[in-house]
């Protein structure tokens, strides 16, 4: 009985050998299938592991670009400006001729309307007067320019206000400097996990082509160009309706 | 004499544009890269009026705006504060810190030289 049993035992632990080695069957093609697809994605983990070492090796260079292009924009727009300033002080002198001039012709004419009137009867000598006159006359041509003078210096405010765009572009470009030093930062620390050894030598590179940056630059990077004066006007509404008050 | 204002901002170009805007209308304008810069510069000449940006590196507006306030010597100067920051936050903080005026960037030069004349004429 018991060894009747025991033989019972026996027949199932060889039934479940005889499962296992079928199973063993199915499964053998899998894994045979996982080698070869790790043999594929090996190669191409080492591209994309070469590809984030050299991307994150170039982040310094672009953000160094970046510096580049708003020291160049800095220095064109501080050149722009002083042409605008010499242009303005320019047209503050002729204007200030000019005024001169106006009050000058003012008082030709007045007096020439004095001896209009102390020649009364002499049509003769009136005529020669009236003559004169309208030989120094050029009233007419001081009452045009001096508005056009007027408004040149209204298209150097506007030239001056325009020109404030370098400004906010250049805090825009050092948010997106921030960001990339961030993710260069990022990109290292997940590089240098990957693979230490192998890319010791490449992220020591990366790091020694450092970024001009500072840690602390300081920027608003909601900064926005917007024409006219609807945020002065915001903010003014603001400091008024909220009865705003400095403390000092 | 002329009438001294300080300009403290750490973009070379704003500094130009209110210097511009300033030298302008007759007044002599010294310049600023950041908070403290413009606390060194101030015991060198009589300063008339300080025109601040916030966001700034080593010593921000609101700090500098504080550290004049409670210096003895320049209590009653006027501060104006030209920032692109436009938040309800800020202008509180900048007025209640002890800023007479709030400009934002971009600024139009007729209004900053308005406020200046509001203080200095």
């Amino acid at each position: 009985m018991e060894e009747a049993k025991n033989l019972v035992s026996v027949f199932d632990k060889l039934n479940d050998l005889k499962s296992l080695f079928k199973f063993g069957e199915k499964i053998v093609p899998i894994i045979q299938s996982l080698v070869e697809f790790m043999k594929d994605i090996i190669p191409l983990l080492d591209t994309i592991n070469t590809s984030i070492a050299d991307s994150t090796s170039k982040m310094p260079i672009a953000s160094n670009q970046i510096n580049d292009v708003t020291n160049a924009t800095e220095m064109a727009t501080c050149q722009i400006l002083d042409l605008v300033d010499d242009i303005s002080n320019a047209l503050a002198s002729i204007e200030t001729a000019l005024i001169t001039e106006k009050e000058r012709q003012e008082k030709i004419e007045l007096l020439a309307q004095s001896l209009n009137n102390a020649l009364e009867g002499n049509t003769g000598l009136q005529e020669q007067l009236k003559e004169l006159l309208e030989l120094t006359k050029d009233r007419r041509i001081l009452e045009t320019v001096i508005p056009l003078i007027e408004a040149i210096r209204e298209d150097s405010y506007k030239i001056t206000m325009a020109l404030q765009v370098q400004d906010i572009t250049a805090q825009q470009l050092a948010a997106v400097n921030h960001l990339i030093n961030s993710v260069h930062s990022k990109l290292s620390l997940i590089v240098a996990d990957i693979e230490k050894s192998e890319l010791n030598s490449e992220m020591g590179s990366s790091r020694s082509n450092s970024f001009d940056t500072p840690d602390g630059a300081h920027y608003d990077a909601n900064a926005s160009f917007t024409r006219g004066e609807g945020v002065q006007q915001k903010v003014d509404d603001l400091i008024r309706e909220n009865n705003l008050r400095s403390n000092s | 004499m002329k009438k001294v204002i300080l300009i403290a901002d750490d973009s070379p170009t704003i500094r130009k544009f209110v210097s511009v805007a300033l030298t302008m209308r007759g007044f002599e304008v010294i310049a600023a890269s950041d908070g403290m810069e413009a606390l060194e510069k101030l015991p060198n000449v009589k300063i008339d009026l300080i025109i601040t940006d916030l966001n700034m590196p080593n010593l921000d507006g609101f700090e500098l705006i504080k550290n004049i306030r409670e210096n003895e010597n320049y209590k009653d100067v006027p501060i104006i504060i030209l920032s692109s920051l436009a938040g309800s936050t800020e202008i509180e903080r900048g007025l209640k810190t002890g800023a007479n005026s709030y400009l934002v960037k971009p600024f139009d030069p007729k209004r900053v030289q308005y406020e200046v004349a509001k203080y200095l004429n």
